[in-house]
């Protein structure tokens, strides 16, 4: 792509990841979340916006499991997975 | 002077152009004619001559030495005039030089402003100003455009791992993060040690493709017989659905590379510099 003498056309420029790499998983210690939220996939025909709970439970094994600097998962976007706080709770079950 | 010369001019001119035609037309006939006209010429010479060098002459000396009063003023005149011209000269081209010097300097200040201003509109896929990670706290997923996310992956020729994505594609929204699998394999008995890039098509794109977290641009060992998943963790910046240039992107495609890392090699990091 950029042996071309192109001076005019913008290349695309890599960028590095906003949290840095992944350490690798050597033991599989995340596998079955990762099967689990695969099997999602597959049976959603690959819609991500289904299996974010899938997502978001593998992301959370591999924090307690250290292969993951450990978040609040409102920074990673899954801020509508959360529960809702107690004071709204009460709200709903008051009839 | 000039009366004398246009005098001149004229009679000469006259016999000679007729003189030159006539030798022209009828060479034998003419040679009386000529000579007959070019007496005439000197005739006149003689007869303008006089008259005109006695009145160029005296207007000569009058003009040498007028009278006292008027050449006062006339020189005053003219050289308050050559003073002020001089002084309008001088003024123009102090602008003219500041001009030239101000051209100068804003060619060696474009290189700065342009980077400033691509890195605020994020022209050319540079790293954009405003991006920070608590973007992704707040973004609200664009829920009406749903964009393909293919998965390609690739090996450089003298790596001998088995790289492959786990799933060919993904449908994903703008402002929702997505989560996507890539495994690699070590077939061979020594851990080999690879490092990888990555690209996105279209690359216009490719500023609105945010990596939280992924496997590229740094060493992953793999021992001998190993496999592993290597997750990537995206997300599309909701701004994408606001850009007219992406209205008809639907497709994006992820494609990364390994590379083999030979020991104590550093690759640098691409970073915020300026390339």
């Amino acid at each position: 792509m950029s042996t071309a003498m192109n001076f005019g056309t913008k290349s695309f420029k890599p960028r590095p990841p906003d949290k840095g790499s992944f350490p690798l998983d050597h033991f599989g210690e995340c596998k079955s979340f990762k099967e689990k939220f695969m099997k999602c996939l597959r049976d959603n025909s690959f819609d991500n916006s289904k299996c974010r709970l899938q997502s978001k439970d593998y992301l959370e094994c591999r924090m307690d499991n250290q292969l993951m600097t450990k978040e609040p998962m409102e920074k990673l976007g899954f801020k509508d997975l959360m529960d809702p706080p107690p004071s709204q709770a009460d709200r709903d079950a008051k009839p | 002077m000039v009366s004398f010369l246009g005098c001149l001019a004229y009679r000469c001119d006259s016999a000679v152009t007729a003189m030159s035609l006539s030798l022209l037309l009828h060479p034998s006939i003419c040679c009386t004619q000529a000579s007959v006209l070019l007496a005439q010429c000197v005739r006149t010479l003689h007869s303008c001559a006089p008259k005109t060098l006695h009145s160029q002459t005296g207007h000569f000396l009058q003009r040498r030495f007028p009278p006292r009063f008027q050449v006062r003023n006339r020189s005053r005149k003219t050289r308050s005039q050559e003073e002020e011209w001089k002084k309008k000269n001088k003024t123009v081209l102090t602008y003219i030089a500041a001009a030239g010097v101000g051209m100068i300097g804003l060619s060696y200040a474009a290189v700065p402003l342009y980077r400033l201003y691509c890195q605020a509109s994020g022209l050319g896929g540079m790293a954009v100003a405003g991006h920070d990670t608590d973007q992704v706290e707040t973004m609200k997923p664009v829920k009406g455009r749903i964009i393909k996310v293919t998965f390609n992956a690739d090996t450089h020729a003298s790596i001998q791992w088995n790289f492959k994505p786990q799933q060919t594609e993904i449908y994903v929204v703008p402002g929702e993060t997505a989560l996507a699998f890539y495994r690699a394999k070590n077939p061979t008995d020594k851990p080999i040690i690879g490092i990888s890039t990555y690209n996105v098509v279209p690359f216009e794109a490719g500023q609105y493709f945010n990596k939280i977290q992924c496997f590229c641009f740094e060493e992953q060992r793999l021992n001998p017989h190993e496999e592993v998943d290597m997750p990537v963790f995206f997300y599309i910046d909701p701004d994408f659905d606001e850009d007219p240039r992406m209205a008809r992107v639907d497709t994006i495609t992820l494609s990364y590379t390994f590379f083999e890392a030979k020991e104590g090699q550093k690759l640098p990091l691409p970073g915020y510099s300026y390339q």
